[in-house]
């Protein structure tokens, strides 16, 4: 009957609505099947310009807009200890039993999982992206999350190629690391009624124009398909620092007319620019999973990515064609998938993704996690001292510290803010007036 | 009259005299001695270690008297805009009156025309350390909302009777739902 147990779930990250993003996609969709299940959830995150304070999204999910500005890259300033009281008084106040950090980049989901672990709550982190080991960033960032993993309850990646790197990066043991795959809304991303008609061959490119997701492949790869195929036009959506490139290969190789440059794509136009297309092309040079390639499949369109992190986990063979992160090598998959769109049901496609990615088996997945952290036993302080003295012979000292410091400054704020001025909120049902 | 407390507030509710359709609401803080110790102890410090550099290091008469400056500054600050209660009086059919009594006697007063007042309602309050409970009036033509308590910030069960005489005054309906909804 344990396994039954309704469970109160704060979600905290920097990184949600009305940003978009994989992150943000995913926070919300889970925490809409994980309120349909009969949970409740609650989401944490900064101040996004005028929208702070309290909000409330479909289902009910109740979303705290921390008034605390974003420093860089959507990241609220890491103080470590500035965020306790606000995170103390949210966790008892609405009765928390489990909190959910998401992404590593997060600064709010680090302190957040560091002041519940503090107050003894148990936490669950999902990480949602791939790191490398050498860059100078990519250490730093790879000893902070060594030092929020020391004490996690449960982790969960999204593949299988993304937990291999979390636990070589963390030092986290890999019976702690659950893989969930994300999902696709397929409600959202349908095929179009009919297959874009006529001789001409649409191939799809919707990314941030940057160097990580391979935009300089798109230089070389594009002109040579071009060149090959007469009948091929290209449909390019996103925005970065690399739409320069891209606008200079247009004028350089005369392509105007068959490369079209849409810019930025709001998320609720993503749908309609994909069932233009017959082709997804992926270029991405890092990914832990790609949520760009379940969508397009969703839509009907057989995908061309690049063979790195996830990504050859993600879709079935039959519905992917892969290709090393090689200009080569890219167009040789694009001839190979020009060959194989006859035989390409957008419909069948569609309906296989129906049954293969959901986000209600996504949610009934991570409901066994947040059980299985739920019967992690307690530690004392000085078990959880041991574990952050184990992170280096430096960083394990200075871990304690941070630690230690934030105990007495628990105990502060207790003192300031005793648990029984922090009135819980009262339980209330949300009316479904409309018909699904 | 009605009259509950907890550890910090002390809510009471009467209806004015002669006229029983006034109807009035305070929230009065409740005494606690912790911050009048702290003054005193502050106050003291710097009174007797003017003092003693006066006596001891024979040091000008100026800083005697700065270290008296200093400290009726340190009393004021702390005195002068200290609470003392916040009442709601509620008149039907002509408005509503929010007062604020402050320590030193001074009584700040804020008028709204009941035809004014569009909604009053409850919200949650987030700020950068902490979350709670406030009454609001939405008020026409107006994009700001007016807080009823300026200065408390009472709890959820003390501000619902308010809210409730104040939607019976307003002629809106009791609705508990009084969250902004988004998606």
């Amino acid at each position: 009957m344990a396994d039954h147990k309704k469970h109160i779930i704060l979600m905290v990250s920097d990184f949600f609505y009305p940003n978009f993003g994989g992150v943000e996609n995913h926070i919300y969709y889970l925490s809409q099947c994980l309120l349909k299940l009969g949970h409740k959830v609650v989401v944490m995150t900064h101040a996004y310009g005028n929208r702070t304070g309290v909000r409330y999204m479909t289902g009910g999910l109740k979303v705290y807009y921390v008034p605390w500005r974003p420093f860089l890259m959507q990241n609220t300033l890491p103080t470590f200890y500035g965020t306790l009281p606000i995170i103390r008084t949210i966790l008892i106040r609405e009765k928390i039993s489990l909190v959910h950090g998401h992404q590593a980049f997060s600064t709010l989901c680090h302190e957040a999982l560091m002041h519940a672990r503090t107050m003894g709550y148990k936490v669950v982190f999902t990480d949602h992206s791939l790191y490398g080991f050498a860059d100078v960033g990519s250490i730093h960032m790879n000893k902070v999350l060594q030092f929020t993993l020391a004490d996690v309850s449960q982790a969960i990646c999204v593949s299988h190629t993304s937990k291999e790197n979390t636990v070589l990066r963390s030092g986290l043991p890999p019976e702690k690391v659950f893989v969930i795959p994300n999902a696709v809304d397929t409600a959202m991303f349908k095929p179009g009624p009919e297959r874009p008609l006529g001789n001409e061959i649409v191939i799809v490119v919707i990314s941030r124009l940057v160097y990580r997701k391979g935009a300089d492949l798109l230089v070389e790869v594009i002109p040579e398909v071009c060149h090959l195929y007469p009948n091929v036009r290209f449909v390019v959506g996103g925005d970065g620092p690399k739409r320069v490139r891209l606008e200079e290969m247009r004028e350089k190789h005369s392509l105007q007319d068959r490369v079209e440059m849409l810019g930025a794509v709001p998320h609720a136009r993503v749908q309609s620019v994909l069932i233009s297309g017959h082709i997804f092309l992926n270029s991405s040079l890092t990914e832990a999973f790609c949520i760009a390639i379940l969508e397009a499949a969703s839509c009907g369109l057989l995908t061309v990515s690049t063979r790195v992190g996830g990504v050859p986990e993600v879709l079935p063979d039959d519905m992917i064609v892969l290709a090393e992160p090689d200009p080569g090598d890219m167009v040789l998959a694009i001839r190979k998938a020009i060959s194989l769109l006859p035989k390409i049901d957008p419909q069948v496609m569609h309906e296989r993704m129906k049954k293969l990615y959901t986000w209600h088996d996504v949610a009934k997945r991570t409901e066994i996690v947040y059980n299985r952290a739920l019967k992690c036993p307690n530690q004392n302080l000085l078990e959880r001292l041991s574990r952050y003295l184990s992170c280096g012979a430096w960083a394990g000292k200075l871990f304690c510290l941070v630690m230690i410091i934030d105990v007495l400054l628990l105990r502060l704020v207790q003192l300031w803010q005793p648990e029984e001025d922090i009135e819980e909120v009262p339980e209330f049902t949300v009316s479904n007036n409309h018909q699904d | 009259m009605v009259e509950f407390s907890n550890r910090r507030f002390t809510y009471t509710h009467d209806h004015k005299w002669p006229s029983e359709e006034i109807d009035v609401h305070h929230i009065i803080v409740r005494k606690r001695n912790t911050k009048g110790f702290l003054v005193c102890i502050s106050a003291f410090v710097l009174l007797v270690n003017g003092l003693l550099l006066f006596l001891v290091k024979d040091i000008s008469v100026g800083i005697l008297s700065w270290s008296f400056f200093l400290t009726a500054i340190l009393i004021k600050l702390m005195f002068w805009k200290s609470v003392v209660k916040e009442s709601v009086v509620v008149m039907p059919a002509f408005g509503v009156q929010l007062e604020t009594h402050y320590v030193s006697g001074r009584i700040a007063r804020r008028f709204v025309p009941i035809g004014k007042i569009l909604k009053p309602v409850l919200l949650e309050c987030v700020t950068p350390i902490t979350c709670y409970w406030s009454l609001s009036l939405i008020l026409r033509g107006e994009a700001d909302l007016m807080l009823v308590f300026k200065e408390l910030h009472p709890p959820m069960k003390m501000l619902v009777p308010i809210w409730k005489a104040l939607c019976i005054a307003c002629g809106s309906e009791e609705s508990s739902d009084t969250s902004i909804k988004d998606g």
